[in-house]
Order: C-alpha cells, then sequence, then structure tokens
C-alpha cells in the first residue's frame, strides 16, 4: 500500500507547521485530520499487512479532543513504531470518541519521515461547523 | 487584535498595557528586525502573556522574537511566587534544549584539510535525525537515576568530570525532580534516546573563532582567534516532549474546569498556579526533563572528544577538550531579583531565551566571575555563532535574560521553495563549511536564509547592555538530524 495524499490546507507558520482540514461531519473531519497530520510525518510504500487497533479517546470539548486524538496518533508513532493507514470513528461526542485503526510497523527501509512533529499544540486551535460542512485548523510544534 | 507599538530608544519597544493585560510588554529589537516581528503573530503572543496571573514586570521580547505557539519563541515572563503560574507551555515541549560550547587547543588551519572525513565521523558516532536511539538503553531505574542526577550521572558513569559540571548552568542538575510524577509514556520514550542529537534545528558543529572583541573576557574564556570550538544545540528528545504534553493536557483540564478557572487568550498558555498541586507536580516532571538534557549534552560532548582523538590520532592533552559553559533556553527556574528596589524571589520562564549573570553574580563559577556568564548564541550554519558575556542590564531590563539565537525569518515551507532547484550542501561547501544531515530536507528548511540576521540579532543583545559581544565563531562543519 502507499499513504495518499489527504486533503488539506498546509499553514504558513514562522515557527512551526499547521494545516487546515475539513470533513462533512465531525466523524469525517477527525479521520481526515489524523491521515493529515500522519501523511505530513510519513511518507512511502510498504507490502506490510496492517494490524488493528482501537483507541478510545475523552475530550472536554471538540477543540480538546482533537488535540488529544492527534497526540495518542502521534504518541503510536513516536513511542510505539506504529503508522496509521487508514481510520473509521465509530463513535463520536465533544468528551470522547472511539476508533479504529489500521496500522503498520515503521520500516525506516521502505517508509521516510517528513516531519518531526513533537507535539499537537492548542495554539489556535479550532474545530468549528462552517456552512455545511466541518473545518479544523491545528499547529504542530516541530 | 491591533497590537501598539510604542518606539522607546534604538533597542526597545513597548507594547502599552490594554484590555486583560497585566502588565506592558517589552520587545527588543531594532529598526531592521521589528519590521519581521510586525509581519508575525509574536507582538500578540506577548500581549497574550501579559494576561496570566502574577506576572511581574514586563511580559518580554528578545530580539530574536518570532511566532511561537502560547508564548513567542524568544519570550521571557516572571512570575510572582504566591500569585503567580507556572505554563508548561512557556517553557516549551523541549524542556531544557540548549547550547553547549567546547574548547579545544587546535588551530582550524590543522584540521581544515580533513574536515570531510571528520564530519563523516562525527556523523557515524552521534545519533542523530528524527526518533533517533543510541547506544544508551536504559532500564527504569537507571532513567530515573538520569531524571533525577542530569548531568552528575554522566560523570558517575564515566561520560563526564567534575569540571564540567561547574561549566554547567545550575551545575547539571535541577532541584527538586521527582520521577514518581511521570507517565509511563515518558519513560518508554526517554529510555533509548539518551546520547541522541535529534532532528530540526538540533546541530553539531565544528567552528573556529574568528573575530574576538574583548581580549579580556576572552581569554577568561579560553577562547583565541583560529581556535576551533564545538558547538552542540540539543535537548531533552522524546523524554522532554512527552512531559510537557501529559502536563499541558492535565493542567489544561483543570485551567479549563477546575476552581478559579482562567479566561485564557490562547489555550496553550494554560496554566496552574505555582502553589497548586497541579503546579508542584508539573515542576518536579519539568525538573526530570531538564535532568535528562544536561546529560543528554554531557554524553554527546563525551561522544565528540572520543571520534575527535581517534579520527585526528591525537592524544587528550593535544586535543585539551574544555567545556566553556552549558546553558539552557527553554525553561522556568526560581530566581532572585530586584523588583521595585527589593529583591524577590520569582519563576523566570525562559521559552527561547538564555540566562545572562552579569560580572559578580554568586552563581557564577569562580573562574567566571569577574567577566559574567558565557552566553552562547548560535546563528545559521552558513553565517556565525556568537558568545557573549552576560551584562548588568540584563538583571535590571530583562530577569537576567538574553537571546538564543537568530530566529527564524522564514516557515520551513518558504525555505523548501526558497531552496529549489538549489544545491544548499554544495553552496556550503563553497564556503568552506561541510555538511552531513540524515534528511536533505533538513538542509533546505534550516537553509541560512531561513533566519535572521545574527548579527543583528546579538548587536541589539549588545547595544541594550544584556550581554556583551566576546567572540564570533565560523562554521566549518556541521552534523545535522
Amino acid at each position: 500500500m502507499e499513504l495518499d495524499k489527504p486533503d488539506f490546507i498546509l499553514l504558513d507558520h514562522t515557527g512551526d507547521l499547521g494545516i487546515i482540514v475539513h470533513g462533512t461531519d465531525p466523524k469525517d473531519l477527525f479521520e481526515e485530520a489524523a491521515k493529515s497530520m500522519t501523511y505530513i510525518m510519513v511518507r512511502g510504500k510498504t507490502d506490510e499487512k496492517a494490524k488493528s487497533v482501537k483507541l478510545s479517546v475523552p475530550g472536554h470539548d471538540m477543540d480538546d479532543l482533537m488535540v488529544r486524538w492527534l497526540g495518542e496518533i502521534l504518541y503510536l508513532f513516536e513511542g510505539e513504531k506504529k503508522v496509521i493507514t487508514d481510520v473509521e470513528i465509530d463513535v463520536i461526542s465533544p468528551f470522547r470518541l472511539d476508533a479504529r485503526l489500521k496500522t503498520i510497523y515503521f520500516d525506516p527501509n521502505l517508509l521516510e519521515i517528513i516531519n518531526d512533529i513533537k507535539a499537537v499544540t492548542y495554539h489556535q486551535i479550532e474545530v468549528t461547523k462552517k456552512g455545511d460542512r466541518w473545518e479544523s485548523r491545528i499547529i504542530f510544534d516541530l | 487584535m491591533d497590537i501598539k507599538l510604542e518606539k522607546i530608544d534604538n533597542y526597545r519597544w513597548l507594547i502599552p498595557k490594554t484590555g486583560g493585560m497585566r502588565v506592558d510588554g517589552l520587545i527588543f529589537s531594532n529598526a531592521e528586525l521589528i519590521k519581521a516581528v510586525k509581519g508575525d503573530q509574536s507582538l500578540i503572543q506577548v500581549a497574550n502573556v501579559a494576561h496570566l496571573p502574577g506576572i511581574v514586570g514586563h511580559s518580554l521580547g528578545m530580539p530574536d522574537i518570532h511566532w511561537g505557539y502560547g508564548f513567542p519563541i524568544g519570550g521571557v515572563a516572571a512570575f510572582d511566587l504566591d500569585e503567580g503560574i507556572i505554563s508548561p507551555g512557556g517553557v516549551g515541549y523541549d524542556i531544557n534544549c540548549g547550547c553547549r560550547l567546547m574548547t579545544t587547543l587546535l588551530r582550524a588551519t590543522d584540521i581544515i584539510p580533513v574536515m570531510k572525513d571528520l564530519v563523516s565521523s562525527l556523523f557515524k558516532n552521534i545519533p542523530s535525525g528524527v526518533g533517533s536511539t543510541g547506544t544508551i538503553h536504559l532500564s527504569k531505574g537507571d532513567e530515573e537515576k538520569v531524571a533525577v542526577q542530569g548531568a552528575a550521572w554522566a560523570v558517575k558513569n564515566g561520560l563526564a568530570s567534575d569540571i564540567d559540571l561547574e561549566m554547567t548552568e545550575d551545575h547539571g542538575t535541577m532541584e527538586g525532580a521527582d520521577p514518581s510524577v511521570l507517565s509511563e509514556r515518558a519513560i518508554k520514550r526517554g529510555k533509548d534516546q539518551l546520547g541522541t542529537l535529534g532532528s530540526g534545528n538540533h546541530f553539531l558543529e565544528i567552528e573556529a573563532v574568528d573575530k574576538i572583541y574583548d581580549q579580556e573576557k576572552a581569554k577568561a574564556y579560553n577562547l583565541f582567534e583560529g581556535q576551533v570550538t564545538i558547538f552542540i544545540h540539543s535537548g531533552s528528545r522524546g523524554f522532554g516532549y512527552q512531559i510537557c504534553d501529559d502536563f499541558l493536557k492535565e493542567i489544561s483540564k483543570s485551567a479549563l474546569s477546575g476552581k478559579g478557572s482562567l479566561e485564557l487568550p490562547d489555550r496553550q498558555l494554560a496554566c496552574a498556579p505555582l502553589k497548586s498541586d497541579h503546579g508542584k507536580r508539573y515542576l518536579a516532571a519539568m525538573a526530570c526533563a531538564a535532568n535528562y538534557a544536561w546529560a543528554n549534552r554531557q554524553i554527546l560532548m563525551h561522544w565528540t572528544f572520543e571520534t575527535l582523538i581517534k579520527s585526528l590520532s591525537i592524544s587528550r592533552k593535544d586535543l585539551g577538550m574544555k567545556l566553556l559553559y552549558d546553558v539552557c533556553h527553554n525553561i522556568a527556574k526560581k530566581e532572585i531579583h530586584t523588583v521595585e528596589g527589593k529583591q524577590v524571589e520569582l519563576y523566570v520562564h525562559r521559552k527561547g531565551a538564555t540566562r545572562a549573570l552579569p560580572p559578580g553574580h554568586k552563581l557564577l563559577p569562580e573562574i567566571y566571575r569577574n567577566v559574567g556568564q558565557p552566553v552562547l548564541i548560535p546563528g545559521d550554519m552558513g553565517t556565525h555563532s556568537y558568545v557573549l558575556a552576560g551584562a548588568q542590564g540584563a538583571m535590571l531590563h530583562s530577569f537576567g535574560s538574553s537571546c538564543h539565537g537568530a530566529g527564524r525569518l522564514l516557515s520551513r515551507t518558504q525555505a523548501t521553495k526558497k531552496a529549489k532547484g538549489r544545491s544548499i550542501h554544495r553552496e556550503l561547501e563553497d564556503k568552506g563549511i561541510f555538511v552531513q544531515s540524515r534528511s536533505k530536507r533538513t538542509i533546505k528548511e534550516e537553509m541560512p536564509e531561513a533566519y535572521k540576521d545574527v548579527s543583528q540579532v546579538v548587536d541589539v543583545v549588545h547595544g541594550a547592555g544584556l550581554a556583551y559581544k566576546v567572540a564570533r565563531l565560523k562554521p566549518l562543519g556541521v552534523i545535522k538530524g
């Protein structure tokens, strides 16, 4: 499989890096955000069979939930060396998210690290409904 | 948010207190540098920091200030111990990211012919790059010892000497570290990353002293023209990032919903009262990361020492490597400062700012007591780095603080665009600078034009009397992640 480019807008931040992602609903938005962050971090092709991982993430509100959700995806990579290849959110509310992920083990011979994201920040974090679609602005610390 | 900026003199601009700001903002800059500052969001961030409870004096911006997250990079703020707060975002994810400069007895002319090989050897022996792991694999018990002992752990394990500790800010150990407050995730991420450089703007650089500004101070710092020095910039790696992340989430939740919750202009400014349980727990965890970073830079120095001895086939005596100083630039520390004529204890946050103690300060090592603390300012990899000496002006105007580097001018995306079709490696080699990195992308993102003119930044520091120029260092060889 190859990690496809999701649809996101790169924000020009002097010191760090930000993105704007869109979704048809909160579920779609959070899935797109996870795929976009992964695409920013890692690219490449691999034939490794993906394994399933379940995640439950608590939140205080939608903004907080986004930071915590992406923080979990980042930890999977930094702490467990797992790269997500697919994501499906089953349940989402401002206070909780349940998701099923497909992950592969990071192989530096097949995958290239593009950006070293240290953290998902709360700086200017925004999850809003704009018209008929949802939008989020996220800034990462590099 | 429209920020009003009033010029005070050639080096200082004031942001007058408005709305919820508790104090004025004060920016150290010059007519040229302030243009770029106005163009990003760092002035808003200085104003935002001024909203925090217990802030004392001014919310400060150093001359290398640029847009960060929460606090600006190059931000300094001091807080009252009773009314004030501690903010994990005001310290940053890379807790105790800092610089270390070593002097040698070598002359640049001796090693320039072998520079390419030397850079290769350092690149081979010093683990670098994203998520890099080294040859040290710590048990949980040993990692906890590193977190409590800091650079002293390296001494106990034969990777440093006592004199190195004396030349390190706080002797390389921050008191109050308590590993019991750390998450399993932090422990896991720190297990294999001790003695690794990291990626991004972290580097190890071989340099030559190419200009001395103050002979007396240079002599005290053991610096002479033509001398080879080695500059290291690294921090607490994934261990520190995880600690910041863990506590930011914990404190953010409490700041939003807890008793006495605050109206924050930016959620990244989430903070806890210094006296609170959250505040104390974060300080205990932050000290663990600060200690890990000091041990890390000490071990990187040891690998460098071993590599130079072997690659150059010289004796320890002929190499004569000594630690000039090690300073942190992402930290919060309890310090004594004079406020309205009284000596008070404050918590000083330095987010991308370096401590700059003046001559006579009691925390200085004996040999620097008469000249002031060495202030290490790295530039970009194509121009110069500087050594300055802390001055009295820093105690009067900036809570004993100075800048920490050149400061980014271009975003990484802008820099990559600017580097398109160019070989930055070749351009640097043409200037006599050999660079080796894990990632080609890093070299583009870190290209010299991506940074402000470091000479202007240090001129502001010098002109404002925060620290005085002692020596300028020219890069000869660079390794990056």
